[in-house]
């Protein structure tokens, strides 16, 4: 059955070998050949179709053949084999002899299985060779893509690496500052900006804004040019204008010099201001702030005092110009120099020259104080003649200004001995504003200044330099942060100091005129004040004499007032002495810089019948209240310059009238009073202490209680 | 007020408030200050606390006298007596109540009030001052009902003996006159200056502080301090102090006296002193004694100074209030 399956299909084969071998090739492995026997014919038959077809040819007989069943052909020729190999043992051991028919038919059969053995080795050597040229011609190929593949990957890589290239170039317009697009859409022109093109394209949008701009930038390059040459033009008429204005100038001059005596002859000293103008240039910046204000103020009050035809307020410059000139020139070179050489100095100084620190200490400290070569001459006039002279300093390496102070009286004021330090210009101005004692410099920074060279305290050289008030800075626009947050120009201070500052000399001669007629036992009462006391004093002023801070101290009756925190070193002192027969009245006087605006203190002692003072005896405390707290009655007319007549004259009428009222309370039959009562009392005393009637009424002119 | 009037300040009198927590003084200037012992005396006082909550000027003279009833402060000043409520000075409101003033025959000068006492009896105010006279004001309808002549100089100062309705005066001449509170008529009159034992000529005969606790009276002044027996009229012990006293009072089984000189004096019936005090002011005026609540029971002084010193313990000054 299988032979016949395998006859028919056979032609078929043939007929389609020259079409698809593969497909012929797979069916022939897909078919079994199951039996031996149908193996032979179909071999004959096979050897039969290939003569009839082409020449025999093992190589093309190879491809008809599959391997697996030349491999199973082999098997089964030699299971054949050796199944007739068994058979000839067999026989042969049955007996059989060697050239019999059945050994001989079996000899046969078993040749022919070796021929198929043969063909089969030769088919396989054949297979091999055939595998092996076909995987070296594989390998071949495999190999040629494989260098395909390189090349294709190395392209691709390259490609890549130019993208990136040309993903990261920068191009110059991107440093370019553009206008924004809104700006570019309102402000260009639309052939520039192009809108339709524009509005979608970013790249042509960047094209236009650029365009815009080089175009915007060529108008601004012309006009810079014409800018340019407008400027090189102007220029030009300038110089002409100068060179017009200062063949002006020796024209001028003659003029000037004509119109002279004309000047003088009307007292009108234009160039005389002129000049003080020039020489102003060269003040430091707080002397000129303080000359501005002070010409300013002294105008303004020339104009309220014009009928008394001399300025009460007049301001000079004085000192060498030349150096000043020099100064302002390049005052920071100097400066950085000083600053260096300092520094030089005091490696030098560390290193090798101790024993010359103390020279050069001294001069360190006395470039430190230097004060600037001009100084400002500030002229204050009263109504009496008297003349305030202020100088005025500016200390160049402190920035403060300082003030030294001279008075030229009118009339002669030698012979008060008490009346020294009145007009000493030491202490002249003290106090001028409260607590404002020139002592110390009011710039915090100096501190460390000071530190720098060794100088402990600026008094030590306030008697060479001047006293830096705190008003001298405010006059003259220099403010430190020490003194509160109010700050204030330097034209607010001028009226006020100036007032203050006349106020105080007037204060000073005042007390000056009264000092020297109490040092000769005069209480010098004026017209204005006669009615604040009773036309008949008995106890009198014996003496006059100033004291020291110390001998105040030292007092024992004037502790209280001491305690009280009353007493200031920079007050004046002095001791008054009102005697009435054997009673001897002590009254310490403590005088504030600041009269009359602060009364003077008084503290008292009474010599008599023992000793009595404030702090024990209420009646001395009730006469020291009745000298010390009631102002208003006492002060006279404005500003009080008579006070401390009054205060006087007011002791001596308390004595007065303590005494009479003493001796009427205690005396009994001691014969006649030594003080008869002469003031009129209503009482003579009142009260749980028992105080007398100290208080005066004027027009009925009797004593009474307050 | 400036340091120099602050300087020459004195305070004359002291009232505590019926709560007994305030604290009033007046000054020589017209001004009454109100303190408050409780802030003072709290653990957490501060300097502040030692200041016036309250100061204002009451009168044109000096504030002699001072006096508290169940609700109000009187104030005596130059010739009139003004009434503070106390709830309203606590408020820090400084109206006046009412002003009252006796009538006087004077015109010339007008006459200092030195001593304001209470008759809790028919409830009238008893003045003495200036005028030599004591006038005596029904506290309900304000007028002056009655006056009492006799003394010939001014009056310092006034008690009242309740037990006997007894009405005593002591005077700059140097009497201490009894008056019956009832007819208004004198009873007794004492001349201590006469009695060798207290009197001292070198002062002079002036009374300035009375004092009387049951058949006991004590005076002084010009006149040494001396404690009387009543019932006998006889001084019984003269207490040896230098100055002249001002205040006195008895206390327990002491006697305190302030007068000239810095300090309180403690002394013992027997007539010796027991211990004298120091203090801040020169001279003391007055002394007062807060016994209406036990939790500020202090004793407090004030005189020739602006301070005001605080005795919580009698023995030692514990702080000085400040004007």
């Amino acid at each position: 059955m299988s032979s016949d399956a395998v006859k028919k299909r056979k032609p078929k084969v043939v007929r389609n070998e020259a079409g698809t071998p593969e497909t012929k090739r797979s069916r022939a492995e897909g078919d079994q050949l199951s039996a031996v026997s149908s193996h032979v014919e179909f071999r004959k038959v096979r050897l039969r179709q290939v003569q009839e077809v082409r020449v025999y040819n093992e190589e093309v007989e190879l491809e008809d053949r599959d391997p697996q069943q030349d491999y199973m052909l082999y098997k089964d020729t030699c299971a054949d084999l050796a199944k007739l190999m068994a058979e000839i043992q067999e026989l042969k051991s049955s007996g059989a002899k060697v050239g019999s028919v059945e050994i001989e038919e079996r000899h046969r059969q078993c040749s022919v299985h070796f021929i198929t053995l043969k063909k089969l080795n030769r088919l396989a050597h054949m297979r091999l060779k055939k595998g092996r040229d076909q995987t070296h011609e594989a390998k071949q190929r495999v190999d040629v893509l494989h260098l395909q593949l390189q090349n294709l990957l190395y392209e691709v890589m390259h490609l890549q690496k130019e993208i990136s290239k040309c993903l990261e170039f920068k191009s110059q317009h991107e440093e370019i500052e553009l206008v924004s697009e809104e700006e570019f859409f309102q402000e260009a022109p639309a052939e520039i900006s192009r809108p339709h093109v524009t509005r979608d394209d970013n790249h042509q949008l960047t094209l236009a804004r650029l365009d815009w701009e080089l175009e915007q930038r060529k108008r601004l390059a012309e006009q810079y040019k014409m800018s340019l040459a407008r400027k090189e033009k102007i220029q030009k008429a300038i110089e002409q204008k100068r060179e017009y204005l200062s063949s002006l100038q020796p024209g001028l001059q003659n003029i000037m010099q004509a119109s002279l005596p004309v000047q003088e002859y009307l007292s009108m000293p234009f160039e005389q201001m002129q000049k003080q103008a020039e020489v102003a240039r060269h003040l430091p910046p707080p002397l000129y702030v303080l000359l501005v204000q002070a010409a300013a103020y002294g105008q303004a009050c020339g104009k309220t005092h014009i009928f008394t035809l001399n300025k009460t307020l007049s301001v000079n410059i004085s000192g060498d110009v030349d150096e000043a000139k020099a100064l302002s020139r390049r005052p920071e070179d100097s400066q950085e120099d000083e600053s260096d050489s300092d520094a030089e100095e005091e490696q030098q100084n560390t290193k090798r020259r101790r024993a010359t620190v103390g020279v050069q200490l001294e001069d360190k400290r006395k470039a430190m104080l230097r004060r600037h070569p001009l100084s400002l001459c500030v002229d204050l006039k009263c109504k009496d003649g008297s003349v305030l002279h202020l100088v005025f300093y500016y200390l160049m390496n402190l920035n403060i200004l300082t003030v030294k102070t001279k008075v030229s009286t009118a009339t002669d004021l030698s012979g008060a001995v008490s009346a020294g330090e009145l007009l000493n210009s030491e202490s002249l101005l003290n106090c001028l504003y409260a607590s404002d004692h020139g002592k110390e410099t009011p710039n915090p920074a100096n501190r460390y200044q000071f530190d720098k060279v060794g100088i402990t305290t600026f008094a030590d050289y306030v008697s060479d330099l001047g006293h830096p008030y705190v008003w001298v800075q405010k006059l003259g626009g220099l403010q430190f942060s020490s003194d509160g947050a109010q700050v204030a120009l330097s034209a607010s201070h001028m009226e006020k100091t100036m007032k203050l500052l006349r106020g105080r000399l007037q204060a000073r001669l005042a007390l000056h005129k009264q000092f020297s007629s109490l040092e000769h036992s005069i209480i010098p009462v004026s017209s204005e004040c006669q009615h604040l006391f009773p036309a008949k004093v008995v106890s009198g002023l014996t003496r006059w004499t100033m004291m020291s801070y110390q001998e105040f101290t030292e007092l024992g009756f004037v502790q209280h007032v001491l305690k009280a925190g009353l007493v200031c070193e920079t007050d004046l002192f002095f001791m008054a002495v009102v005697e009435r027969g054997t009673a001897r009245l002590l009254a310490a006087v403590v005088l504030n810089p600041r009269y009359p605006e602060v009364m003077p203190l008084f503290s008292l002692s009474l010599h008599w019948k023992g000793e009595r003072s404030g702090r024990t005896e209420d009646n001395l405390r009730a006469m020291e209240s009745e000298v010390n707290v009631f102002r208003a009655e006492l002060q006279g007319p404005r500003p009080g310059l008579q006070l401390l007549t009054n205060q006087i004259q007011r002791l001596c009428v308390c004595l007065d009238v303590y005494l009479e009222t003493e001796s009427q309370v205690c005396d009994g039959s001691e014969g006649p009073r030594e003080f008869p009562r002469e003031k009129m009392c209503l009482r003579t005393a009142r009260g749980p202490s028992r105080l007398k009637p100290f208080k005066y009424n004027h027009p009925q002119g009797f004593f009474s209680h307050r | 007020m400036g340091p120099v009037e602050l300087l020459h300040m004195s305070v004359f009198s002291q009232s505590f408030s019926p709560c007994g927590r305030f604290l009033a003084a007046g000054n020589n200037y017209g001004e009454i200050a109100v303190f408050s012992l409780s802030a003072a005396l709290s653990p957490d006082a501060s300097e502040a606390s030692q200041k016036p909550i309250l100061n204002f000027t009451a009168h044109d003279g000096p504030v002699f006298s001072l006096l508290s009833t169940d609700t109000h402060l009187l104030s005596a000043g130059n010739g009139e007596i003004s009434a503070w409520s106390w709830a309203e000075l606590i408020k820090k409101s400084t109206k006046a109540a009412w002003t009252r003033k006796p009538s006087y025959e004077t015109s010339l000068e007008i006459p200092e009030i030195n001593a304001m006492i209470i008759n809790p009896k028919d409830n009238s105010l008893i003045v003495g001052g200036g005028d030599n006279n004591i006038h005596i004001m029904d506290m309900e309808t304000g007028i002056f009902k009655s006056v009492l002549k006799g003394h010939t100089d001014y009056i310092h100062c006034l008690c009242f003996k309740e037990r006997e309705e007894e009405i005593l005066s002591g005077g700059e001449d140097g009497a201490v006159r009894i008056w019956d509170a009832r007819t208004n008529r004198p009873v007794h009159c004492i001349e201590v200056f006469k009695y060798e034992e207290c009197a001292r000529p070198q002062f002079g005969k002036w009374i300035s502080c009375l004092a009387t606790d049951s058949d006991w009276m004590l005076c002084g002044g010009g006149p040494s301090l001396s404690l009387w027996h009543l019932r006998s009229m006889s001084p019984t012990s003269v207490f040896p102090l230098p100055g002249c006293q001002r205040e006195a009072v008895f206390y327990q089984d002491l006697i305190m006296s302030v007068g000239e000189g810095p300090h309180v004096s403690h002394c013992l019936h027997g007539g010796t002193v027991k211990a004298q005090i120091p203090c801040t002011p020169s001279s003391l005026n007055t002394l007062a004694l807060n016994l209406k609540n036990s939790e500020h029971r202090v004793m407090t002084v004030g005189g020739s100074s602006h301070q005001i010193d605080v005795f919580t313990n009698f023995s030692y000054r514990a702080f000085s209030l400040s004007f």
